[in-house]
């Protein structure tokens, strides 16, 4: 690679590291109270608008963000090359290179300790919480920065059995009918074994590092280095809300019940579903460190390429179904839509994996951007879809602008669902959503801003669209959208969306029953 | 002084990487003049091995006549971060490479030295790269530097493997010319040593520029140069308080628990990002393979 070529990557990569780490910042302030950060797009902030919209004064947020995401840009440009240039844990073809993981495996908590301790668990954490929220990176460079965490050896086979013990107060070969002391993929700052239970359920077993919690808690504990980095101009308070927030969200991210719940609520929510497989969680055998949940085995995100259009389709329209259903009926979203979490079954069924980072919303929190979507998209009424867009808090009131050319500004994102019809879902269409969200010189920057509780669902604009567009997906998203969507309701449209509609029926049939009885 | 301006720093640790990934062998001939076994290889791959690089550039610098060398013959102004690749690469090379490989460019750089002659323009004195005293004084500010930082910011060595380590070290002075009797071969040697070469160091104008630019790069990366500030008060925290007075450096207040660990987290993001750095990780697997299996043995 020539030298202009490695720079340019180099920019790309930078550049798409701070749109990641801007939503890192407004991420870590999802569930804060404080922070003036929360209105931090990475635009304005980059033009420095946002300074003159908070406090009067150009330049001040630009500067702020600018210096305190010097860490977050650190990890994701480590991190980035440091997993392009790792080989791929377990899932790498040939026996060299799972013999030389099992030579570099972490055999005591020590070594877990000098691997990721001094910052560097605390940097992949924050990679994969970039790599999980949204991008401005090519799709090579955000899969890249999403496989941060399978950079790390794995657990020795000693290791991981001694935090089964630990955990579960049996060796795994007591624990479990069966235990493989082989592990079959990486997790966030763990690894997945395979096991059979007493009672005969074939489960998939995460296992935490022994001691990472511990390290990242520490490095946690000592936030001069973060502090310094952060705090430039921002007021001592709001540092000190953003490094609280920082905290508990990854410390929240270290204790696997949290996830093991948020997957058992998915679990149970499509329990039956025609073609949404969530593996339900083994309560008795979960705790902070270990999670186990029912096995699922299928074909990986890449190994559609080689399936037909047909299928892929099929693989698409569940995820849709999925993401939307979640969102509109069990008012959560898995911020985690990552090609790495989906295993395909065929005929368009998909097992959904990783409930690391679930957001749950209240009617109250949906109802601005269920209204967007009505005026927009149904009603036509561009006036009230301004409206709603102040009320969710998109929108600066009173924003010097003509109510057209904010729907103009705004209607790409709704454009696969503004009519009937088949749609592909293609590259362009997805980089064009990209750049027009982080497009900073258009006149509507300084006045729209993404309240904390929706960055997550950026993921959409940001993540699903791209994901769908390298499947290159057609289906008539509009009239799916209309099935799903709560003030249309509208009867299936396709073969996917009548089995669910009897899913739907037959659930709603047992809880009725279940409530009568 | 010379008017010549000093090329920017941007690509240190890009240039670094390249070299030291280059200069871990794939396939050694023998385990070289160290071994997977050996003190120096775990020195060399401590966390605090950049705190060790700068501290060793500031101990150097500050014999007059080593630093005219640097100053009136290498490419150190137009390119110094060239020069500090280099210096890397032939470190983890006489380090980690085959004996073969070692010998080698020891004798590259003997080569070099032979035509680096001169007069100081300070001391008035003249100096060659080759003559083993000064070659010592880089060798033993090289190994105390080792020890320092690691002591202060790494895994601090037992009294037993510091001394193995100055023991383990004199090959690398040997491999440049330097007669074995007179290289120190513990720790208390090396002290002995380093006060006695103590009445002639100073800070000359050149090694005052030089470590100037060294403790605040021009045009390094924003985020890289945010780290530097660690790197560089931990160097200098390093040093010994008679070697900070030379250059004129206030005392460091004591080093509080709390501030170790902030310049510990700097080291661990650096070392992220080096690792992210092409063939590094490749080069830093190679080298716990080995390290591994020689436990074992």
């Amino acid at each position: 690679m020539n030298t202009e070529t490695r720079r340019v990557q180099a920019r790309r990569l930078a550049i798409g590291a701070v749109a990641g780490g801007v939503s890192i910042a407004a991420l870590t302030l999802l569930r804060g109270k404080a922070g003036r950060l929360r209105d931090g797009k990475a635009g304005r902030l980059r033009d420095g608008k946002a300074g003159r919209l908070r406090d009067g004064k150009p330049g001040t947020g630009r500067l702020r963000l600018a210096r305190g995401l010097a860490t977050v840009r650190l990890a994701a440009r480590g991190g980035a090359r440091y997993a392009a240039s790792a080989p791929r844990l377990f899932t790498s073809a040939g026996e060299h290179r799972q013999q030389l993981r099992n030579d570099l495996a972490l055999q005591t908590a020590e070594d877990v300790a000098s691997t990721l301790g001094a910052m560097k668990g605390v940097l992949m954490k924050l990679g994969q919480m970039a790599s999980y929220v949204d991008n401005g990176l090519a799709p090579g460079a955000r899969r890249t920065l999403s496989r941060l965490q399978d950079s790390v050896p794995p657990m020795s086979p000693e290791l991981a059995a001694q935090v089964i013990t630990e955990e579960l107060g049996l060796p795994p070969e007591e624990a479990f009918a069966t235990w493989d002391p082989e592990p079959i993929a990486a997790a966030s700052i763990g690894q997945v074994h395979r096991a059979i239970t007493h009672d005969g359920r074939a489960v998939a077993v995460k296992v935490q590092y022994p001691g990472i919690a511990e390290t990242i808690e520490a490095d946690l504990g000592n936030v001069a280095l973060l502090r310094r980095m952060l705090k430039i101009s921002a007021p001592q308070q709001d540092v000190d809300a953003l490094l609280a927030e920082l905290r508990e969200r990854i410390t929240e991210e270290l204790d696997y019940s949290l996830e093991a719940r948020n997957q058992q609520l998915f679990a149970r929510f499509y329990a039956g579903h025609p073609t949404i497989n969530v593996p339900e969680v083994v309560e008795e055998l979960s705790t902070r460190r270990v999670i186990t949940s029912d096995l699922a085995d299928g074909a990986r995100f890449a190994e559609l390429a080689s399936w037909s259009q047909a299928e892929r389709d099929l693989a698409a329209e569940t995820i849709y179904r999925f993401v939307f259903r979640s969102l509109y009926e069990a008012h959560a979203f898995n911020g985690d839509p990552h090609p790495g979490n989906y295993l395909f079954h065929g005929g368009g069924r998909v097992t959904f994996l990783d409930f690391g980072l679930v957001k749950h919303y209240s009617t109250d929190e949906l109802a601005p951007l269920v209204a967007m979507v009505k005026h927009l998209c149904v009603e036509n009424d561009p006036e009230a879809f301004r409206r709603a867009m102040e009320d969710a808090g998109f929108l600066m009131p009173g924003a010097p602008l003509p109510t057209d050319m904010i729907v103009e500004h705004m209607a790409l994102f709704y454009d696969t669902v503004r009519e009937r019809g088949p749609r592909t879902m293609t590259e362009d269409y997805a980089s064009a959503v990209t750049r027009r969200f982080f497009d900073f010189r258009s006149p509507l920057a300084e006045y729209v801003q993404i309240p904390r509780s929706y960055v997550v669902l950026q993921r959409i604009n940001l993540g699903l669209f791209a994901l769908l567009a390298e499947l290159s997906a057609t289906a008539d998203w509009r009239c799916i959208a209309e099935e799903i969507w709560p003030f249309v309701q509208a009867p299936p449209c396709t073969p996917m969306g009548a089995a669910e509609a009897a899913w739907r029926a037959a659930k709603s049939g047992a809880s009725t029953q279940e409530r009568s009885a | 002084m010379t008017a010549e301006p000093y090329a920017a720093a941007s690509g240190l640790v890009e240039r670094s990487a390249a070299a030291y990934a280059a200069a871990v062998p794939e396939h050694p001939g023998d385990d070289g003049f160290f071994g997977p076994a050996s003190v120096t290889w775990r020195v060399t791959a401590d966390l605090s091995a950049p705190v060790a690089g700068l501290r060793s550039l500031l101990m150097q610098a500050l014999h007059p006549l080593a630093m005219a060398g640097v100053d009136q013959h290498s490419n150190w102004r137009l390119d110094p971060v060239g020069r500090l690749a280099a210096t890397s690469a032939y470190e983890a090379t006489v380090t980690f490479g085959d004996r073969a490989s070692a010998s080698r460019v020891a004798q590259q750089v003997q080569k070099i030295h032979t035509r680096v002659r001169g007069t100081d323009t300070v001391t008035g004195q003249p100096y060659a790269a080759g003559d083993p005293a000064l070659l010592l004084w880089v060798h033993a500010a090289l190994v105390d530097s080792a020890l320092a930082a690691g002591q202060l910011f790494g895994t601090p060595l037992t009294e037993a493997d510091a001394d193995a380590y100055v023991a383990e070290m004199r090959i690398a002075a040997e491999l440049l010319g330097v007669p074995r009797e007179i290289i120190p071969g513990s720790v208390a040697a090396l002290g002995e040593y380093i006060a006695g070469v103590r009445p002639v160091l100073q800070c000359t104008p050149a090694a005052a520029e030089s470590m100037g630019y060294l403790l605040d790069p021009p045009g390094l990366d924003e985020d890289i140069a945010e780290l530097w500030q660690d790197i560089r008060d931990a160097a200098i925290i390093a040093l010994p308080g008679w070697a900070r007075e030379l250059y004129g450096y206030p005392e460091p207040g004591p080093l509080t628990a709390e501030r170790r660990t902030e310049i510990r987290q700097a080291l661990g993001v650096l070392d992220a990002v080096f690792l992210g750095e092409p063939g590094v990780l490749e080069a830093r697997q190679r080298l716990t393979l080995r390290m591994r299996s020689a436990g074992k043995a």
